[in-house]
C-alpha cells in the first residue's frame, strides 16, 4: 500500500507544499450531519434540562442566559426543526445507500447494522479489560459506535414524537386521549436524560475524548480524514478488507498541510473543548441535583 | 339695616358654603377612597408601626400573629389611602380590649371587604372557601385578607401578584402545588413565563368550587371551556390531560407511572453498563500505557 500512497503524493503535490496522505473516514455528508446533530443537540439539552431541573439554581441561570423561559422555548423548537431535518436527511441517505448497494450494505462488515461479531467483540473487550486476551480487532464501526448511532436514530423518533405532542397538543388530542400528553412529558423528559447521559458522558464523549485511542479528542468527524497509519491501527479489519478488495484508493486523500490546517486544528480544539466543558458541567449539575 | 342685611347675607353664604363643604365631605367619605384623616392612621402606627411590637402577638384562629404593621408597605399598597378603621371598624386609639379584638376577628374582619367589593365578595361567599368560613365557621379557611395580604394589597392583575398565587394556595394545598409545578404550566410559570396558567386560571379566584360541583371551572361540564380560555379548540380529550399527576406514584396514574418506571430502569441499566465499560477501558488504557502513545494528527 505504500506504493499507492507514493504515487498520489508524487502526482498531486506541488513543490514546497507539505502534503500528507490521509484516510478519509467521513465524507462531507457525514460531517455536515454530525455538525447539525452537534449544534441542535447542544441547544436542545441546554434549553430543555433547566425545565426538568427547575428547582436548581443553575436552571434559572441558564434560563437567564437564554433570555427567559419563553425565549428558551423558541430556541428549543428551532433546534427541534433542525433535528427533524437532519434525521430525515440521514434516514433518506441510509435508504438510498441501501437501495444503491442492493441491500449488500446491510450485510457488509463495514455496516452500522449490529451483528454476531459485535457480541463477540464486546465479550472480547471485557476479556481484554481484565487482561485475559488480546484487544479485538474492529471493522469500520465498533459495537459502541453502532449503539451510539442506533440509539440516537431511535431515540430521536421517541423524543421527537413526544415533543411534537407537547408542541401541538390540540392537534394530537383530536384522536389521542389526554393522558398521552402526561405520558409524553414523562417520556420526553426521561429520554432526554438518557440521551444526554449517552452522548455527554457514558458513550459518545467517552469514545471521542477519553478512550486511550482518541484521548484527548478524536477530531476525525470534523476533519473527515486522519493519518493512514492511525486508522490502520484503529480499524485494522476495514483497512485489510479494503486492501483485499482493492478499494483503498477510494478513501485515500491528499491533505495539504498549511498554516490554515494548524489554525483550524486550534479552533476546533477550542470549540470542542468548550462544548465538552459545558456538557460535563451540565452533567455534573444534574448528578448533583439528582443526589442533592 | 344695611349692616344687618350684609350680616345676614354673609351668614347665609357661610352656612351655604359650610353645607356644601359638609355634603362634599360626606360624599367623599362614602366612596371610602379618601376617608382620611391621615392623622388617624398615625395614631394606629404610633403603636402598631413600631419595630418593637413585632414580637407582640394575638391569637387568630389558633395561630399567633404579630400586631406589627409596616406603615411604609401599607401606605404604598393599593389601600394605602384608606383609614385603618375602614376595615378595623370600631377600634379607637388606646389599648384595645381582648374582647373587642376577638369579636372583630370573627365578625367585621370576615365581611369588611364587602363594604366596597360587594360583587366579588358575593362570589367568594358562594365558593368552597366562603362556605368553610361562613357555613362551617372553620377558623383555618382563607378569608379575603389571607390571599390578598391584608396590609399589602396589590392589584391582582400585576405580574407580582400572579407570581405569588402558587405560594398563596400552597399554604393549604402543598401537595397540589408540587404536582402543578412538575406539570408543563408549573415549570414554565416557576421559571418566569408570565402567560403560563397559574392555579386561579383554571380553578377561578373568588368562586373556587370542588370539581364535583357542576358550577366549578374544573367540573366535567366546564373543564373544556376552561382549557379553551388559553387553548381555543380544546376538546374532551385535551381536557383529559391531568395537571395534578405524580409520575412517581402508581396510585396517581398507573399509565404514567408505568412509563416513568420503565425509563428509570432503562436509564439505570444503560448508565451502569456504560459506566463499568468506561471505567474498565480507562483502567486498561492506563495500565498498558496507551495514553502515552501518539494521538491523532
Amino acid at each position: 500500500m505504500a506504493s499507492t500512497g507514493e504515487t498520489i503524493t508524487a502526482e498531486a503535490a506541488p513543490q514546497k507544499v507539505r502534503t500528507r496522505i490521509e484516510y478519509r473516514r467521513f465524507n462531507v455528508f457525514h460531517r455536515w450531519m454530525h455538525f447539525l446533530v452537534f449544534v441542535s443537540f447542544t441547544v436542545l439539552v441546554f434549553t430543555g434540562m433547566p425545565l426538568k431541573y427547575k428547582d436548581t439554581e443553575w436552571a434559572r441561570w441558564f434560563m437567564d442566559l437564554f433570555g427567559g423561559v419563553t425565549a428558551a422555548g423558541v430556541y428549543h423548537r428551532i433546534a427541534a426543526i433542525v433535528t427533524v431535518f437532519y434525521w430525515t436527511a440521514e434516514f433518506a441517505f441510509m435508504v438510498v445507500m441501501l437501495l444503491h448497494s442492493r441491500g449488500k450494505l446491510l450485510r457488509s462488515p463495514g455496516s452500522l447494522m449490529p451483528g454476531k461479531k459485535d457480541l463477540q467483540d464486546m465479550i472480547g473487550m471485557f476479556a481484554w479489560f481484565f487482561g485475559k486476551g488480546p484487544k479485538p480487532q474492529f471493522d469500520r464501526y465498533t459495537y459502541w459506535e453502532k449503539f451510539d448511532y442506533m440509539s440516537m436514530m431511535a431515540g430521536t423518533v421517541i423524543i421527537g414524537m413526544t415533543g411534537f405532542m407537547m408542541w401541538f397538543p390540540l392537534w394530537f388530542t383530536k384522536v389521542l386521549p389526554g393522558v398521552f400528553l402526561n405520558i409524553a412529558l414523562v417520556i420526553h423528559s426521561n429520554e432526554a436524560l438518557l440521551a444526554m447521559g449517552v452522548i455527554f458522558i457514558f458513550v459518545h464523549f467517552f469514545s471521542a475524548h477519553a478512550r486511550p485511542e482518541s484521548f484527548p479528542l478524536d477530531k476525525v468527524i470534523f476533519t473527515g480524514s486522519l493519518p493512514v497509519e492511525h486508522y490502520r491501527a484503529e480499524r485494522p479489519l476495514e483497512f485489510a478488507r479494503r486492501v483485499r478488495e482493492g478499494t483503498l484508493d477510494e478513501v485515500l486523500v491528499e491533505k495539504r498541510i498549511t498554516w490554515k490546517t494548524y489554525a483550524a486544528d486550534v479552533l476546533w480544539w477550542i470549540i470542542t473543548a468548550f462544548a465538552g466543558f459545558c456538557a460535563i458541567l451540565m452533567t455534573a449539575f444534574i448528578i448533583w441535583s439528582v443526589f442533592d | 339695616m344695611t349692616r344687618l342685611r350684609y350680616a345676614l347675607l354673609a351668614a347665609l353664604l357661610c352656612s351655604a358654603a359650610a353645607l356644601g363643604f359638609a355634603a362634599a365631605a360626606a360624599a367623599s367619605t362614602s366612596t371610602a377612597e379618601s376617608a382620611l384623616n391621615a392623622s388617624s392612621n398615625d395614631a394606629c402606627f404610633h403603636c402598631h408601626g413600631q419595630q418593637d411590637v413585632q414580637n407582640r402577638t394575638i391569637d387568630v384562629g389558633g395561630r399567633q400573629k404579630s400586631i406589627f404593621v409596616n406603615s411604609g408597605v401599607y401606605d404604598a399598597s393599593r389601600h394605602g389611602k384608606l383609614a385603618c378603621t375602614s376595615c378595623h371598624i370600631g377600634f379607637k386609639p388606646g389599648l384595645h380590649g381582648v374582647d373587642q379584638t376577638q369579636a372583630w376577628l370573627v365578625t367585621a374582619k370576615l365581611t369588611a371587604c364587602n363594604n366596597c367589593h360587594a360583587d366579588v365578595f358575593a362570589m367568594y361567599r358562594g365558593s368552597f372557601h366562603g362556605n368553610l368560613v361562613f357555613g362551617e365557621s372553620n377558623g383555618k379557611a382563607p378569608v379575603c385578607a389571607d390571599c390578598h395580604v391584608a396590609h399589602n394589597i396589590t392589584p391582582p392583575d400585576t405580574p407580582a401578584f400572579r407570581a405569588s398565587i402558587d405560594s398563596l394556595c400552597a399554604r393549604c394545598h402543598a401537595e397540589r402545588l408540587k404536582t402543578y409545578l412538575d406539570s408543563y404550566h408549573g415549570k414554565a410559570s416557576y421559571l418566569g413565563a408570565a402567560k403560563a396558567a397559574v392555579c386561579t386560571d383554571c380553578h377561578g379566584g373568588h368562586k373556587i368550587l370542588p370539581p364535583s360541583d357542576p358550577e366549578s371551572k374544573v367540573s366535567k361540564q366546564n373543564l373544556v371551556a376552561t382549557c379553551a380560555q388559553c387553548h381555543p379548540g380544546a376538546n374532551e380529550n385535551f381536557a383529559g390531560f391531568m395537571v395534578h399527576v405524580d409520575p412517581q406514584s402508581p396510585s396517581s396514574s398507573f399509565a404514567v407511572w408505568t412509563f416513568y418506571a420503565l425509563y428509570i430502569m432503562l436509564i439505570a441499566v444503560v448508565f451502569t453498563f456504560a459506566l463499568v465499560h468506561t471505567a474498565l477501558y480507562i483502567n486498561r488504557g492506563i495500565k498498558d500505557g496507551l495514553y502515552r502513545r501518539n494521538h491523532h494528527g
